[in-house]
């Protein structure tokens, strides 16, 4: 802005700014002006942008969370507005323990993975084949109702470890409880075309009718490597070159509906109670 | 200054291209060149830091004290690259995610601390926007060239298009998976260099020995 | 003589000024296939032998005799008793057919015929893919053709999946020759083993292709798992429930990459490669030194969630690839360390590495291309460090 050549005639009719301005750089007290000043500006800049976006980054990492449910789910529409789409769906906190619909908790004020840190609201965990250490006592499920009004789907959130990262992701289940609609991933960091197949909607599609529960009411799915027979209805292909995240995502997908996952949120779901 | 303007801009491109010539920013060429889109925008964001910081260094270079003058360009480098990551996740929340970190990590891009370093302190403002903009387009074109190819034999497509219907799709073409490795961009990167240097032979380094011929007494 | 007339007779033709001078580097590989190179050794520190490049070339050659032998039949084998269960289809089968051999499993005629037609079309891909890249570069480059390459190939063959695409072998030869060699100025000056780079290529490139259950025996719909990863996912002790005892492993009638099952096949090579001194002795104890210490260390700690822990060294030896690296691959003398004590570190390296990628990292269930590859990377810096401590040495004593 200010170029030292010129400013050498006249120093007399300078003012305070001018003055200082000339001074030589390297003095302390420059020094010291030079950085705050520069602190000052620069922290302005950052927090008015930051404050200044806020609203549109909320709302696009709300609308992501919404097109990953309504994917999940079979209701997603690119033509149709996300939010209106998503007015279908009904969010609710669970308790997992009891499989019941908590009223204390505000399910648009809940966040799911802080829950998992707070000691008030988890537990550790002793057995756990999903390997993420914590879990939360309560979850945000998502419900689908029909026109009538009646529950025809339900979004469970997912979590678990596969072989670089934890996969974040989301279980559609049919309104018998015993039935998945689907399976998506909306966040991980497992090797693109290994572990990263799990995004494939190849693969994807072949969650869709699997039954959760045997005749013995135990989680029965599993990933195998062979092609499954006919009438095969627990079974999906695994994902090739990629055993460990496979095994992880059986792994984490067996824990979230078994007994200490949405087992009796589910077994509520079939009675009719939710 | 005997470099034009227009030198200012274009030398970088080729003749002295960061990333083939200098081998600086490597490390986010490898990290988000596995799509067009992605390496598209974060070309965008370094042409804009680069570009922007040179020139605010530049007009404060008289003012800045030698003794925190790392640290001053360091503030103005991360506040624009603050500023681009949150529009980002504002307005392209989808590129912000596959981004990530690495939106961030352009404050450590030795490509921006060394034009402002080796250049803005040194010249006036409108040279050292357009030598941040030459530099920004150098670094840009490499991550276009890498992401091009990564993105074509890896995944089959282009900017997200289908070009070469993959297998699991019903097409004919294998991706290839190693191109969605970060050490892809190493050989892709590699090739470049050696196309440039047979292309232009004056890049090649001299040599470090020569190899005498003995003869027998 | 009347093949050296012969090339005497053609020789002016490529020489400086001739109609094919381009080409000598052609004619001058076919010459001294024959003959002594015209460029030998003649200034005087050098201390000249008989031992050539072209010969300890060939000799690594014909030390990959048994194991090509027993790729032959083994993977023969392997596909007659999958097509046993699983049926058969495609042209070898009307090859074999109209040759009238059969698909008897217990005929050793038929195991070898049907092991070379899937042989043959993966190595002649190699050779002349890898061998047109080669003389491409020798003539832009007015080099010598190698017979480096030759061993290249084969070797590069040897540690493919019988049923890898005849494409991907052309891609991944080629990776292994540009990247793996020319790039750095051709035989002598690459730093790495390109018939490795090459099959790591692959690996990574198309691991559907290259690592799992069906593709060790192309036969549709067949899946048999190679010892390592039932070792390495159930624990050496279920391979008996497998058919697998460590004989079978020892003599290699078991799933893997064609020349790479058979222990003892890749050990006679390396037998022979040690009395020609074409291998460093160095070398091969360094790895087994390193193998079977720290094979021994992780059976000593244990695992309860990890089965291949308990995997003892006998067991290392007899799968996967080991025996077929340790013979063929760190004994390559290019990209081995140059000094003696660094040879002995390098192979230690190895030999801990393959170990610690077999065992402890969950992804690759065989480790020994990448134990190889990277002891390749760091011969450079052990050399280094053996030749400062040596003058660091001498300097005191002065």
């Amino acid at each position: 802005m200010t170029d030292h050549s010129a400013t050498d005639a006249g120093a007399e009719r300078k003012g305070p700014i001018r003055r200082f301005l000339d001074m030589p750089p390297d003095t302390p007290a420059k020094t010291v002006f030079v950085a705050v000043a520069l602190c000052l500006v620069a922290s302005m800049v950052v927090s008015a942008a930051a404050v200044s976006l806020r609203p549109l980054q909320q709302e696009n990492a709300l609308r992501n969370r919404q097109v990953n449910i309504l994917q999940v789910a079979g209701q997603y529409d690119p033509a149709r507005d996300v939010a209106e789409a998503f007015a279908a769906f009904e969010p609710a906190v669970v308790e997992l323990e009891t499989g019941q619909i908590s009223e204390a908790l505000d399910p648009f004020t809940f966040d799911d993975r802080a829950a998992a840190d707070d000691p008030e609201l988890s537990v550790a965990l002793e057995n756990d084949p999903a390997s993420i250490g914590r879990k939360a006592r309560f979850a945000t499920v998502y419900l689908l109702r029909d026109a009538a009004g009646a529950v025809e789907r339900v979004v469970l959130p997912v979590h678990g470890y596969g072989l670089w990262s934890t996969l974040y992701g989301y279980v559609a289940v049919e309104a018998s409880g015993n039935e998945i609609y689907g399976l998506q991933f909306y966040q991980h960091a497992e090797t693109p075309g290994l572990g990263g197949e799990v995004d494939n909607p190849r693969w994807r599609a072949q969650w869709n009718g699997l039954s959760i529960y045997n005749e013995a009411g135990d989680v029965a799915i599993t990933l195998a490597r062979t092609p499954p027979p006919a009438g095969e209805e627990y079974r999906v292909d695994t994902l090739s070159g990629a055993t460990l995240t496979a095994r992880g995502v059986e792994n984490l997908v067996r824990f979230w509906l078994g007994e200490n996952g949405f087992e009796p949120f589910l077994a509520n779901l079939r009675a009719g109670e939710i | 200054m005997a470099q034009t303007r227009r030198s200012l801009l274009v030398d970088p491109l080729v003749d002295n291209n960061p990333i083939t010539l200098q081998v600086l920013g490597i490390c986010s060429a490898l990290a988000v060149t596995t799509s067009l889109k992605v390496s598209f925008v974060m070309a965008l964001a370094v042409i804009f830091v680069i570009s922007f910081s040179s020139m605010f260094i530049s007009m404060l270079r008289h003012q800045i004290p030698s003794s925190i003058r790392i640290i001053v360009q360091m503030v103005i480098i991360a506040s624009l690259v603050i500023l681009v990551d949150q529009v980002l996740r504002a307005y392209a929340f989808e590129i912000s995610q596959t981004l990530s970190v690495f939106v961030g990590l352009i404050i450590t891009n030795c490509i921006v601390m060394g034009r402002a370093e080796a250049f803005a302190m040194k010249n006036p403002p409108v040279a050292s926007f357009l030598d941040g903009m030459g530099n920004g387009l150098g670094y840009g074109l490499i991550l276009m060239l890498v992401g091009f190819v990564r993105e074509l034999f890896g995944a089959g497509s282009l900017f997200g298009i289908p070009v070469l219907p993959t297998v699991s799709n019903g097409g004919w073409y294998v991706p290839n998976g190693m191109m969605l490795l970060p050490p892809s961009a190493f050989f892709v990167i590699g090739l470049l260099i050696w196309a440039f240097r047979t292309w232009k032979p004056k890049q090649v380094e001299a040599r470090e020995f020569r190899i005498q011929r003995v003869e027998a007494h | 003589m009347g093949l050296h007339r012969f090339f005497d007779r053609l020789e002016p033709h490529f020489t400086k000024g001739g109609r094919f001078e381009r080409y000598f580097p052609i004619f001058e590989m076919v010459e001294s296939l024959v003959y002594t190179p015209r460029t030998v050794t003649t200034a005087a520190p050098h201390a000249r032998s008989y031992v050539d490049m072209k010969r300890i070339m060939s000799y690594v050659v014909v030390a990959t005799i048994p194991a090509i032998l027993f790729a032959l039949y083994n993977t023969g084998l392997q596909t007659n008793l999958a097509i046993a269960q699983h049926g058969a289809s495609g042209w070898r089968v009307w090859i074999i057919e109209a040759l009238g051999i059969g698909f008897n499993p217990a005929n050793p005629l038929a195991n070898m015929v049907h092991g070379l037609l899937y042989f043959l079309p993966i190595y002649l891909t190699t050779l002349v893919v890898g061998g047109t890249w080669e003389v491409l570069f020798a003539t832009i480059r007015r080099h010598e053709v190698n017979e480096g390459f030759l061993v290249t190939s084969m070797l590069y063959t040897l540690i493919l999946p019988a049923s890898t695409p005849l494409w991907q072998v052309a891609l991944g030869i080629s990776f292994g020759v540009v990247i793996g060699k020319e790039v750095f100025g051709g035989t002598g000056k690459n730093f790495l083993n390109p018939a490795l780079v090459g099959r790591a290529f692959l690996y990574f490139a198309y691991p559907a292709d290259m690592s799992g259950d069906t593709v060790w025996t192309p036969v549709d719909g067949f899946s048999g798992a190679t010892a390592l990863s039932v070792a390495a996912s159930q624990g050496y002790e279920q391979l008996a429930a497998h058919g697998i005892t460590w004989w079978d492993a020892f003599l290699g009638t078991m799933q893997g990459s064609l020349g790479e099952t058979s222990a003892l096949a890749c050990l006679i090579g390396l037998a022979f490669l040690l009395l020609t001194k074409i291998a460093n002795y160095r070398l091969v104890v360094g790895t087994m030194a390193g193998m079977i210490a720290f094979s021994a260390l992780l059976n000593f700690i244990g695992s309860d969630t990890n089965p291949a822990f308990s995997m003892p060294w006998h067991w290392h030896l007899v799968t996967g690839g080991f025996a077929f690296g340790l013979a063929f691959m760190v004994t390559e003398p290019v990209s081995a360390a140059h000094t003696n004590v660094g040879r002995y570190i390098y192979g230690a390296l190895i030999g801990v590495m393959v170990v610690m990628i077999r065992v402890i990292n969950p992804a690759f269930p065989e480790g020994m291309m990448l134990a190889i590859l990277f002891g390749n990377v760091f011969a450079p810096l052990i050399d280094y460090f053996v030749v400062q401590a040596n003058i660091r040495r001498r300097a005191r004593r002065a």
